[in-house]
């Protein structure tokens, strides 16, 4: 083991003056630890009123997260030697959160939210047996769907990183519609499909940004991202007709039909109103003033359509 | 001549048409060839997911083995689109099951994915492919006295796995910037939230809230203009106070090209550059 010298920069915040400020420890420590032994390294040594929220160490318990270099992850599984960048690590609390004080964040209003979906189980006694002695199964293949979301630590890494939070408050977080997407791939799940679904619209799954942070800063590997789109899959299958599910299937329709999505006519198909009619009067306004021909205002396939028209079916039924 | 796959996305089409015009003078700057990949297809832009997941894979293996086939890299300005597809030949690559299936569907069309074609970037382009030394003897003015906010987006730092720079401390598009005489303004507010560019249908009050954050952080940070590399942040983040453009169209003003054969006369949000 070897000593290493570097400066950790952490954002602290003080409640008592309602004040956060960036404070500098230079350090000299073995280089194995991680972020969190670092933390507890300076609490022990230098300052004792350093406040950080630990339990496990060992990536199990999710109390630890925090923003490390400006992403999220756990500080207990993160090696601080690997986050020294140009001889600082920079260590902030969860943004999307308060701070109670220093590094620790209240996490309640996550919580709530995730109250809010009904993050639990309405066993369906078609499926569940009404007594302990018979046991419930569920197969292997069944389980897969959403086997990696129930690793879930709610450590709020992604929730921490959301940007699509960072837009509007409201919007319940990623590990929140990712419990969604877990119930409604459950099979032995009772709740009705459409009100699973009206859970995930009402707490923001067309909010979602994609920027895929969630999955950058999840300790788990759990991809929220995706979980949201396939909720928004699920809506479109079982009838949501709204601008984004008349979006997506537009989108597949035109890539069908010439290999490109036809951005001329989508807003007025997607949209589905006055306003929608007015973008494509626009746009073609626009594409005349700029010299654009008339078939250049959509896409046109391209050669051997047809092969591509097969491949995409045959995608769909083989892979 | 060294040659380049340019891919096809909808950030070519439409209103956005010039978008095309821009990369090829790039690529011709930087002294490259270009084949246009032209059977290549949308590669789902994170919305056929929600027809069908599978769809995107083969989409993408069979837009990837387009660029094999002519035995050239794949290049793409789109942030989007570079995730997607790197995302894709991830999968690909490590999952010979899932390679296997494609290429049998592959096949029909006379295609195979092979895995040997790199996605590029326009960030990394010029770093590995072009080389920064190559890069920088190809510069032929500076454009100076103006301050610029470099802005990443998303999708080339997230997934981790694809980033095309250390996602906690990415210097690429500085390295990419600074030769063009520009002044950089770094650490202003907000120069990593969103561009909101994926809610403008879903959810359009999403995207006008997120959209304007990093300009206005930019701006209080005493910047000019912001560049980004994407074609989609830039559509979704002209028309504000602070202007926008595309990091290859103040390339290709350093390289010799007037502001208006670059496009950025069409900027929503109107662009001084003193040459
Ligand atoms: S992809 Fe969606 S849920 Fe995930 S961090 Fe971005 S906005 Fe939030
Ligand atoms: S999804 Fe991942 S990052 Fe989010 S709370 Fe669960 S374990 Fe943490
Ligand atoms: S201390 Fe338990 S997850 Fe880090």
């Amino acid at each position: 083991m070897e000593k290493i010298k570097y400066t950790v920069k952490i954002k602290r915040y003080n409640p008592e003056e309602d004040r956060s400020y960036w404070q500098d420890f230079e350090v000299e420590v073995e280089d194995s630890l991680t972020v969190l032994e670092l933390l507890m390294h300076i609490k022990d040594k230098m300052d004792s009123t350093l406040t950080f929220r630990a339990f496990c160490r060992s990536a199990i318990c999710g109390s630890c997260a925090m923003v490390i270099n400006n992403r999220a992850g756990l500080a207990c599984k993160i090696q601080a030697k690997d986050k020294i960048k140009r001889g600082v690590i920079k260590i902030e609390p969860l943004k999307t959160l308060k701070p109670v004080r220093d590094l620790v964040v209240d996490q309640e209003p996550a919580f709530d939210k995730l109250k809010k979906i009904k993050p639990y189980l309405e066993a369906d006694p078609k499926i569940v047996p009404d007594n302990t002695k018979v046991e419930s199964l569920v197969l292997p293949e069944e389980f897969a769907r959403y086997d990696k979301q129930t690793d879930c630590i709610l450590c709020m890494a992604c929730y921490g990183q959301c940007n699509a939070i960072e837009g509007n408050p409201e919007y319940s977080g990623p590990f929140q519609l990712t419990k969604v997407f877990r119930f409604v791939m459950d099979t032995r799940d009772g709740m009705d499909i459409q009100e699973r679904i009206k859970l995930a619209e009402d707490n923001g799954i067309w909010d979602c940004v994609q920027c895929q942070m969630c999955f950058a800063a999840c300790p788990k590997g759990i991809a929220s991202c995706e979980d949201i789109l396939e909720l928004r899959r699920v809506a479109k299958d079982t009838g949501e007709d709204n601008v984004a599910t008349r979006r997506a299937k537009f989108w597949f329709e035109t890539v069908f039909a010439t290999g490109q999505i036809d951005k001329f006519n989508l807003p007025a198909v997607a949209l589905n109103d006055e306003k929608g009619e007015e973008i494509r009067n626009n746009l073609a306004k626009e594409f005349t003033q700029r010299g654009i021909s008339q078939e250049h205002f959509v896409p046109q396939p391209f050669e051997n359509i047809k092969d591509f028209q097969k491949f995409i079916k045959k995608v769909e039924k083989e892979l | 001549m060294k040659k380049i796959g340019i891919y096809p996305g909808c950030c070519f089409q439409g209103a956005d048409e010039h978008n095309y015009d821009i990369i090829v003078a790039f690529l011709d700057n930087m002294g490259l060839g270009n084949v246009l990949l032209d059977r290549a297809a949308c590669c789902g832009g994170g919305v056929i997911d929600e027809t069908n997941k599978k769809i995107v894979y083969g989409l993408n293996a069979r837009n990837i083995a387009l660029a094999e086939k002519e035995g050239v890299d794949l290049y793409t300005p789109c942030n989007t689109c570079y995730m997607i597809i790197a995302k894709t030949k991830l999968a690909l690559d490590s999952d010979p099951e899932l390679k296997d299936a494609v290429n049998k569907i592959l096949a029909d069309e006379g295609l195979e994915y092979k895995g040997e074609a790199k996605i590029y970037h326009t960030l990394n382009l010029i770093r590995d492919f072009v080389g920064l030394d190559e890069y920088k003897k190809r510069i032929k003015r500076q454009i100076s006295g103006v301050k610029i906010a470099p802005y990443y987006g998303c999708h080339v730092l997230a997934p981790n796995e694809v980033a095309v720079d250390d996602p906690e401390d990415p210097t690429i598009l500085r390295e990419i910037l600074e030769p063009l005489g520009v002044e950089i303004i770094e650490g202003y507010q907000n120069e990593t939230t969103c561009c909101g560019y994926h809610a403008g249908f879903t959810s359009p009050g999403q995207k006008e809230r997120l959209a304007i954050k990093p300009l206005e952080g930019a701006k209080e940070a005493g910047a000019d203009i912001v560049a980004t590399p994407c074609p989609l942040c830039h559509k979704a983040m002209d028309g504000y106070e602070e202007p926008i453009l595309q990091v290859t169209q103040l390339i290709n003003v350093a390289c010799g090209m007037t502001p208006e054969e670059t496009h950025i006369h069409i900027n929503k949000t109107e662009v001084k550059l003193s040459l």
